[in-house]
C-alpha cells in the first residue's frame, strides 16, 4: 500500500539528467520540461538518464560513470539512436521529436509507478567501474606504485588500497546492495586516464613540484588533515612540507578536479579539467569526448576521411550535418558548397539568399541557446527559461513568425541591461585581447568591443538584431540542400560564418563521391584559448570565461 | 499547545512555500506536489558516499533542521504565542543562526568530494560578509525597543513599523538574510553551475528530503525574524494577530526566494568587498540616526 503510494510519487517526480546536455536537446527542438520531466543537474538528484543521439565511446564510458552514480530506481531513456553498449540498454527509447518525447515521458511514468519497487534489482556493474588496486607506502604518501613491493625511500612495504583512496583498505567489495555506491572509477592499466564525468569524489593529488599532465594516473592521498586512518596528528607545517606555494605565501594541498563531461554550467561533452588552490584555478585545460577525428583510425569509417573510402555526395552532407547538432545548419551548407564549388557549380542568388537566411536564423537560434547556457552557469533562472522557450520557437520559425517573435527578441537585450549584478558578474571576465591570434566569430568580433564576457554578451545580441534584419530584407529562409552535380570529379573549398566563428571545408570529389575532406572550424581554435583564461582566476570566474566562449565540444577537431 | 501551533505554522508555511515555488518554476499550482516529492526522496536509495566522514554526513542536514526550529522557538507569532519569550530573544536568533555556518560546513566536508568541501568553505567566506550585516541592524533594532525581549521589540512598532523607522537598517538585513540562508543570487555553497550542486551534491534520499526541508525552513525563519524585527510582527487591521504574522512572513519568504531567479549568482569576492566597504559603513550610520531619532523624536 505504501509502496503503491511511494511508486506513484516517484512517477509524478521524474526528474532527468540530459547526456550529453540540455543545450543539445534543445538545438534539436525538444522541451524535457513540457514533456513532463524536471530537469536535474546532478547524477544524484536524477531518476531518468535521458541520452540524446549518439554517443562518442568516450562520452559512453562517462555515462556509465554518470548511471552508477544515480540511486535506484532509475531508468534510462533514449532518445535517437542507441544507448551505449557500456550501459544496461535503454528501459525506453524514443525518435528524435517533440510527440515521441512526450509519449515516452508517460510510458516512463507509468514503468515507474507500476515496477519502480521490483522484487529483485539486478546489480549494475561495467569494466568502466572498476576500481584499480594500487601500492602506497604508509608513510611517504608521495610514494605510488602499479606493483606491490618495498618504498624507495624508507623501505617498508608497501600497502594497496584502491586508487583514489585515501587510506589503505583491504576490502575493495562494492556493495551496491547495501548503498555503498561506486564513487571512483579507473580504468584497467591500457588507458591513463580518469573517465570521471561529474565526479564528487575527489582526486588530491600531491604534487611535487614536476607537474605532469601527459595522462598519467596522478593519484595521491586526499587532501590534508582528512585522517579517517589511525595515524596520529600532524601539524599544518608539517603536512604542507613539501607541497608548492600559492600565490598568496601559503602552502596548501592542489586538488586536481574534474569538471564535465556532464556538468551543469558547461556544454556537454568538454571535460574541464582544473587544478584547484581552494577555489583559485592554478591551472586547467580542455579536452572535447565528441569531437571529430579527421585522422584514419582502423575499424572506424564513419567520421573520418580514408583514402580507401568514398562517401556519397549526399551521405557526407547529412553525415557532417549530424556530427554537429549544435549547428546543423550551418555545416549542412558549408557541406553543400563545398560539394558544389568541387562540381563546378555556379552560386545562384535566389538560392544562396535563402540558404543564408536559414544560416541566419541559425545564428539566431544558436546564440539565445548560448544565454540559457549563461543563465545555467550563472543561476539566472529567469535568462535560462526565457532563452530556451525563444530558441524553440526561433529553431524552424518562418519569416512571418520570426516577424513576430522580434520584440522578444529585442526586449530581451533591454532586461539584461536592466539586471543588477550581471554587469558586474561579466565585466572583466576571460579577457582576451585583440591581438589574441586564433580568435573567431563573435569572440573576435567582441575583442574589439573590450574582449571580456560583457562584450561577447553584447556582441552576440547585437548579432541576433542583426540576423533579423537579414531575414527580413532577405526573404524565405531555406535549408541547404544539395543540386545535381553528376559524376563529376575536382577540388573545391567553402568558408561559411557558422553561430562560433568562421569554418572552412575543403574536399575533392572523384566521379561524385568525396575522397577526402579536410574541415577547420572556430572551436579548435578557441579550445586552446581556455589553458590561458582559467589560470590564476576564481573557480566561478574561470567556469565563466569559458562558457563565454561558446565552445561546441562537437565542433573541435582532433 | 504553544510548541505545537508555532511548530505547525514553521512546517505548514514552508508547505506553503514550497508549493508557490513549484507555481512559479513549473507554472501549475499543485497543493500535492511538495507531499508527492517528499514520499518520492523516501521512495529512493538514500546513497553513503564511499570515504565519506560519518558523522558529518549524517548530522548536517538535521543540525540545519534544529537551527530553522531553534530560531522559531523565540518568534512571536502574536502576543502570547510564543514558545520562549526569551529576555535576549534578539541576540538568541543569531546565536541559532550561527550553527547554519556549522551544518553548511559539515555538510561539504563529510561526503570527501571536492565540489561539496569547495562549496562549505565558500560559505564561510560569505559568513564573514554577512554577518556584521545580521547583527548591526538587530542593535538598531533594540535601541528603539530598548529592550531584546521579541514581543517588545514588535510592541516597538505598535503605530510605526521599523521598515519605515529605519528603512537602511531593513535593507541590509534582508539582503543579510537572503545570504544566510544561501539561496540564489546568493547560492555560492550550492552554486549547480559552478559546482555541481555543492553541498547538497552527495545527499540522497531521505536525507534530501530532510536537507531540503531544513533549507526552506530556514527560509520561513528568517523571514519571520524580518517580519519580527521590521514588518510590525502581528500588527494589521481586521484579521487576528497570528493571521497577520503568517501573511507577512510568507509575503517576505517568497520574495526571498523569488529574487534569485532573477538575478545571476554573485562573486564571491563582490559579495565580500560590498559587504565589507559599503554595508558595514551603513549599518553604522543607521544605528547612528537611530539613536538621533530616539534622542529628538520622544
Amino acid at each position: 500500500m505504501l509502496q503503491r503510494l511511494v511508486s506513484r510519487a516517484l512517477a509524478r517526480n521524474l526528474s532527468c539528467l540530459i547526456v550529453p546536455g540540455p543545450e543539445v536537446a534543445l538545438a534539436h527542438g525538444l522541451d524535457v520540461t513540457a514533456a513532463g520531466l524536471r530537469i536535474s543537474t546532478t547524477p544524484r538528484d536524477a531518476a531518468v538518464l535521458l541520452i540524446v543521439g549518439e554517443l562518442s565511446e568516450k562520452m559512453g564510458d562517462a555515462v556509465t560513470v554518470l548511471y552508477a552514480q544515480m540511486p535506484r530506481p532509475r531508468a534510462i531513456l533514449m532518445v535517437g539512436g542507441q544507448a551505449p553498449s557500456t550501459l544496461p540498454g535503454a528501459d525506453i527509447s524514443a525518435g528524435l521529436s517533440q510527440e515521441e518525447l512526450n509519449e515516452a515521458v508517460v510510458r516512463l511514468q507509468r514503468a515507474f509507478a507500476d515496477s519502480a519497487f521490483a522484487a529483485s534489482p539486478e546489480d549494475f556493474d561495467a569494466d568502466v567501474l572498476h576500481a584499480r588496486i594500487e601500492y602506497v607506502c604508509p608513510m611517504h604518501p608521495e610514494v605510488v606504485e602499479d606493483e606491490p613491493g618495498s618504498c624507495p625511500k624508507c623501505g617498508m612495504d608497501l600497502v594497496a588500497r584502491e586508487a583514489g583512496e585515501s587510506t589503505p583498505d583491504h576490502d575493495h567489495e562494492h556493495h551496491h546492495d547495501e548503498h555503498q555506491h561506486d564513487h571512483e572509477h579507473q580504468h584497467h592499466g591500457h588507458e591513463h586516464e580518469h573517465e570521471h564525468c561529474h565526479d564528487h569524489e575527489h582526486q588530491g593529488h600531491h604534487d611535487h613540484g614536476e607537474h605532469d599532465h601527459g595522462g598519467h594516473d596522478h593519484e595521491g592521498h586526499d587532501h590534508g588533515g582528512h585522517d579517517h586512518g589511525a595515524s596520529g596528528f600532524m601539524s599544518m607545517i608539517e603536512v604542507t612540507k613539501d607541497l608548492p606555494r600559492s600565490a598568496d605565501g601559503l602552502q596548501m594541498d592542489w586538488l586536481e578536479v574534474p569538471f564535465g563531461p556532464v556538468f551543469p554550467g558547461l556544454p556537454g561533452g568538454l571535460k574541464l579539467t582544473l587544478t584547484l588552490d581552494g577555489d583559485g584555478v592554478t591551472e586547467g585545460q580542455a579536452t572535447s569526448l565528441v569531437g571529430m577525428t579527421t585522422e584514419a583510425e582502423e575499424g572506424e569509417g564513419n567520421e573520418e576521411s580514408e583514402e580507401s573510402e568514398q562517401i556519397n555526395a549526399g551521405t557526407f552532407i547529412e553525415h557532417l550535418a549530424s556530427a554537429m547538432p549544435l549547428a546543423p545548419v550551418s555545416y549542412r551548407l558549408l557541406a553543400c558548397l563545398a560539394i558544389e564549388r568541387a562540381a563546378g557549380l555556379n552560386d545562384d542568388q535566389a538560392t544562396t539568399q535563402a540558404r543564408n537566411g536559414a544560416l541566419e536564423r541559425e545564428r539566431i537560434a544558436s546564440h539565445l541557446g548560448w544565454l540559457a547556457q549563461v543563465g545555467r552557469q550563472l543561476g539566472f533562472a529567469w535568462l535560462t527559461r526565457r532563452a530556451s522557450t525563444l530558441q524553440l520557437k526561433v529553431r524552424d520559425a518562418d519569416r512571418d513568425k520570426l516577424a513576430e517573435l522580434e520584440p522578444a527578441l529585442r526586449t530581451l537585450g533591454t532586461h539584461l541591461e536592466r539586471t543588477p549584478l550581471l554587469k558586474s558578474r561579466l565585466k572583466g571576465i576571460g579577457l582576451l585581447p585583440p591581438q589574441s591570434s586564433a580568435l573567431r566569430g563573435p569572440v573576435a568580433r567582441a575583442a574589439h568591443e573590450g574582449g571580456d564576457a560583457w562584450a561577447r554578451l553584447w556582441q552576440r545580441l547585437a548579432e541576433i538584431s542583426a540576423s533579423l534584419e537579414f531575414i527580413r530584407s532577405s526573404g524565405e529562409p531555406e535549408l541547404a540542400s544539395l543540386r545535381n552535380i553528376g559524376d563529376v570529379s575536382g577540388a573545391g573549398e567553402a568558408t561559411v560564418d557558422t553561430p562560433r566563428g568562421e569554418a572552412r571545408l575543403s574536399l575533392k570529389l572523384e566521379r561524385g563521391k568525396v575522397k577526402s575532406y579536410e574541415l577547420d572550424t572556430a572551436c579548435s581554435h578557441h579550445i586552446d584559448l581556455v589553458p590561458k583564461l582559467v589560470e590564476g582566476q576564481e573557480l566561478g570566474d574561470a567556469l565563466l570565461a569559458v562558457g563565454s566562449l561558446d565552445l561546441s565540444p562537437w565542433e573541435v577537431i582532433s | 499547545m504553544t510548541v505545537a501551533i508555532v511548530l505547525l505554522a514553521l512546517f505548514g508555511s514552508a508547505w506553503l512555500l514550497a508549493v508557490i515555488e513549484g507555481w512559479i518554476t513549473t507554472g501549475r499550482l499543485s497543493p500535492a506536489a511538495p507531499l508527492y516529492s517528499g514520499l518520492a526522496h523516501l521512495g529512493r536509495e538514500s546513497i553513503v558516499p564511499r570515504s565519506p566522514d560519518r558523522v558529518f554526513f549524517e548530522a548536517a542536514p538535521v543540525l540545519l533542521m534544529v537551527v530553522a526550529v531553534l530560531g522559531m522557538a523565540v518568534l512571536p507569532l502574536a502576543p502570547d504565542l510564543v514558545i520562549a519569550d526569551l529576555g535576549t530573544g534578539g541576540l538568541f536568533i543569531n546565536a541559532a543562526l550561527a550553527y547554519v555556518l556549522v551544518a553548511v560546513i559539515m555538510a561539504g566536508w563529510g561526503p570527501d568530494g571536492a565540489y561539496a568541501m569547495i562549496g562549505g568553505w565558500r560559505f564561510l567566506g560569505q559568513l564573514i560578509a554577512y554577518s556584521m550585516l545580521i547583527v548591526m541592524p538587530i542593535t538598531a533594532v533594540a535601541m528603539r525597543a530598548e529592550s531584546l525581549v521579541n514581543t517588545a521589540i514588535v510592541g516597538s512598532q505598535e503605530s510605526l513599523w521599523n521598515i519605515v523607522y529605519q528603512p537602511l537598517g531593513f535593507v541590509l538585513f534582508f539582503i543579510a538574510a537572503m545570504a544566510l540562508s544561501f539561496r540564489a543570487p546568493f547560492d555560492l555553497p550550492t552554486a549547480e553551475g559552478e559546482l555541481g550542486g555543492g553541498v547538497d551534491a552527495e545527499y540522497t534520499g531521505v536525507r534530501l528530503a530532510v536537507l531540503r526541508l531544513a533549507r526552506l525552513t530556514l527560509v520561513v525563519t528568517l523571514a519571520s525574524t524580518t517580519t519580527v524585527f521590521y514588518l510590525g510582527g502581528w500588527y494589521g487591521p481586521l484579521l487576528p494577530p497570528w493571521v497577520w504574522s503568517l501573511v507577512k512572513t510568507l509575503a517576505v519568504a517568497v520574495s526571498m526566494m523569488l529574487a534569485g531567479r532573477y538575478l545571476p549568482r554573485i562573486r564571491e569576492a563582490d559579495l565580500m568587498r560590498w559587504c565589507w566597504v559599503l554595508g558595514i559603513p551603513l549599518a553604522l550610520v543607521n544605528i547612528i540616526i537611530v539613536g538621533l531619532l530616539i534622542l529628538v523624536v520622544p
